[in-house]
């Protein structure tokens, strides 16, 4: 063939093509279009699902089964739900620990099944039973701020240890700061 | 647990001497006093008794005479040489000889074991050496396991041959004691010897109460992950779940006819004085409005009970009439104010209030007036408890370190700790007389 054949023969295709192509554009053009959207969605599913069972297998490898003597039944503990902490004599809820109360939330409902105990801590100073009640009020405010975030109050139970179970048993304000604290366990899965 | 603890003990008290006139040579209600220095002779042991149960039954005896607070004992080792191997019962024409050693009365006695080591005969007399005179004297007999018992009877009467009433050297102090993450109830008499433990669980085992004739203790337990008040027996058995609202079921104050108990309930970050009956029944509560209570402590008469109320945006110490009516403030100086204990001679109220930080026991009159410190030490003073006598409070202290049960007499004079520990003790809880 010479050459200016071969580009004639090239332009014959091409206008082949496109007469060919023009009036089934449509069609042609929205197959691979709509199979390639349906691909992506169900590749962006399988995704979201991976995402989610890696998601709940960090979950679930999070989870600490914990078995206190002396105390009835099995917990768990998970390094995903974090502590919110109290001032001196206080159980509102701080401003820099409602981030940390977004967060236990988020998972909680991500975890529609899971049930949590808030337990309200103390520090040593004060009496038993005033600690007592000062720990109830914690635990009781910590779970009215998840109910505000959208959490079901029958998921959330609450009990005060007052100052019978110190994080830092130290008698000085580095231990105390700790040991004002809401503590998250969970009692169903 | 305590399997024998409640031996049923029975001995004989003869009272062989007595003076002609009873005389008062203290008077502990006074703010101050002096205590009046009594010698204790070196005790006789009679027949084939050995000497260490004279000796045992000595150091008793002085312990008890010591921790009552009442007296300057002056025993063999502070007598001149002379005196001190003069045994046995002098008699009243040779009491001169004692005035060399200081004091103002001597105690004498002797012992003697029969059946084989079974039985015991114990025999005292007391003197006035000022007046040169015999006061009383008396014999104590018994099986051997009541011993102790008997000794503390005779303090208790030597204590009432000097101020006008008996001792309390037969009653138990129970207290919470710290085991590994837990607490457990222990209970130790009033020398802090014979120490038992009376909770076994592991749990968490907090402020127990005696039932008013001695038999029972109401305390409050994380058994079934809740602190639940049970009732428990005093030799361990017998335990039983009382009040299980989800909360706070805790403080349980028994009333004097032993029919009642009253406690704090508190639910959603809210706390009331409830009143249960002692079957279980009946539970009503007693207090309404926004603030939250705590700490009930019924007064001797059982018509008013003390309470700790947070209604004026701090916690103060309140009374009202046993139906919740007739509420009054009784104290108005601190800011801090909890743990109220009704004197069970009905004058006073003991409590624990935050001073720069610290707590310290204080005592008030019933009707406010009188405020009293008792501790001023560098630690913390809490939960008071008084003796069925009224002459002495029960508390616990970290002024060492660790928090220990210390006993000092009402007027906050001779405070000392009742048992020697490692430390973990608080909350004590006195009972009545064991007669």
């Amino acid at each position: 063939m010479t050459r200016k054949s071969l580009t004639i023969t090239i332009l014959i295709l091409c206008l082949g093509l496109i007469m060919i192509g023009c009036p089934k554009k449509p069609v042609v053009r929205e197959e691979p279009s709509a199979k390639k959207e349906e691909a992506a969605k169900i590749e962006a599913e399988r995704m979201a699902k991976e995402r989610e069972s890696k998601a709940k297998e960090e979950f679930e490898k999070s989870l600490v089964a914990k078995r206190t003597p002396g105390i009835e039944g099995e917990v768990f503990e998970s390094s995903l739900l974090k502590d919110n902490h109290f001032d001196f004599d206080k159980y509102d809820i701080r401003p820099k620990d409602v981030a940390i109360l977004r967060e236990n939330a988020a998972l909680l409902k991500k975890y529609p099944k899971v049930k949590i105990q808030i337990e309200g801590h103390c520090d040593e100073r004060g009496t038993v039973e005033y600690n007592l009640a000062l720990g109830e009020r914690r635990a009781t405010s910590t779970k009215n701020y998840l109910v505000s975030l959208g959490i079901s109050a029958d998921r959330l139970s609450t009990i005060s240890y007052g100052k019978e179970r110190p994080l830092d048993p130290g008698h000085n304000e580095e231990a105390w700061t700790k040991n004002r604290r809401a503590h998250t366990v969970i009692t169903a899965k | 647990m305590l399997k024998h603890f409640l031996i049923f003990i029975s001995f004989f008290t003869f009272s062989f001497i007595s003076s002609s006139e009873a005389r008062v040579y203290l008077d502990i209600n006074a703010p101050t006093f002096v205590q009046i220095p009594i010698i204790l002779t070196k005790w006789k042991s009679m027949d084939k008794t050995p000497p260490s149960f004279s000796e045992k039954v000595y150091e008793i005896l002085a312990k008890d005479l010591t921790l009552s607070g009442f007296f300057k004992v002056i025993d063999v080792h502070h007598l001149p040489l002379t005196l001190q191997e003069r045994e046995g019962v002098p008699n009243t024409a040779s009491l001169q000889e004692w005035i060399p050693a200081g004091g103002e009365i001597l105690l004498a006695g002797e012992t003697l074991l029969e059946s084989g080591g079974l039985n015991f005969k114990l025999k005292f007399h007391l003197f006035d050496l000022v007046e040169q005179k015999h006061v009383i004297g008396k014999q104590y007999e018994g099986p051997l396991q009541a011993l102790r018992s008997a000794v503390h009877r005779m303090a208790d009467e030597v204590v009432l041959q000097i101020t006008g009433e008996k001792g309390v050297h037969n009653t138990k102090i129970a207290y919470a004691v710290l085991q590994g993450t837990g607490k457990e109830i222990f209970i130790s008499d009033f020398d802090g010897a014979n120490v038992k433990q009376v909770t076994q669980n592991q749990s968490i085992n907090l402020s127990p109460a005696w039932s008013p004739d001695g038999k029972k203790i109401a305390f409050t337990s994380y058994l079934k992950r809740n602190p639940d008040l049970y009732l428990i027996d005093v030799d361990g058995k017998n335990l039983q779940r009382f009040s299980y609202y989800p909360g706070l079921n805790v403080s349980p104050s028994w009333s004097p006819d032993g029919k009642k108990i009253a406690l704090m309930i508190g639910m959603e970050g809210k706390s009331d004085i409830f009143l249960i009956d002692t079957n279980g029944g009946n539970p009503r509560r007693l207090t309404k409005g926004h603030g939250n209570e705590a700490s009930p402590t019924w007064s001797p008469d059982g018509e008013s009970i003390a309470f700790v109320s947070d209604r004026s945006g701090s916690p103060q110490i309140y009374i009202m009439a046993r139906d919740g009516t007739n509420i009054r403030r009784l104290t108005f100086e601190g800011s801090y104010n909890t743990n109220p204990s009704w004197s069970p001679k009905g004058d006073r109220i003991a409590f624990c209030g935050r001073v720069e930080g610290r707590f310290h026991i204080f005592t008030i009159g019933g009707d406010g007036s009188g405020l009293r410190r008792m501790t001023s030490n560098p630690g913390n003073n809490e939960s008071p408890s008084w003796s069925p006598d009224g002459r002495y409070i029960a508390f616990s202290s970290n002024r060492t370190g660790a928090s220990k049960i210390f006993i000092m007499n009402a007027n906050g004079f001779n405070q000392r700790v009742l048992t020697p520990s490692k430390g973990g003790e608080s909350s004590p809880a006195w009972s009545r007389r064991f007669e």
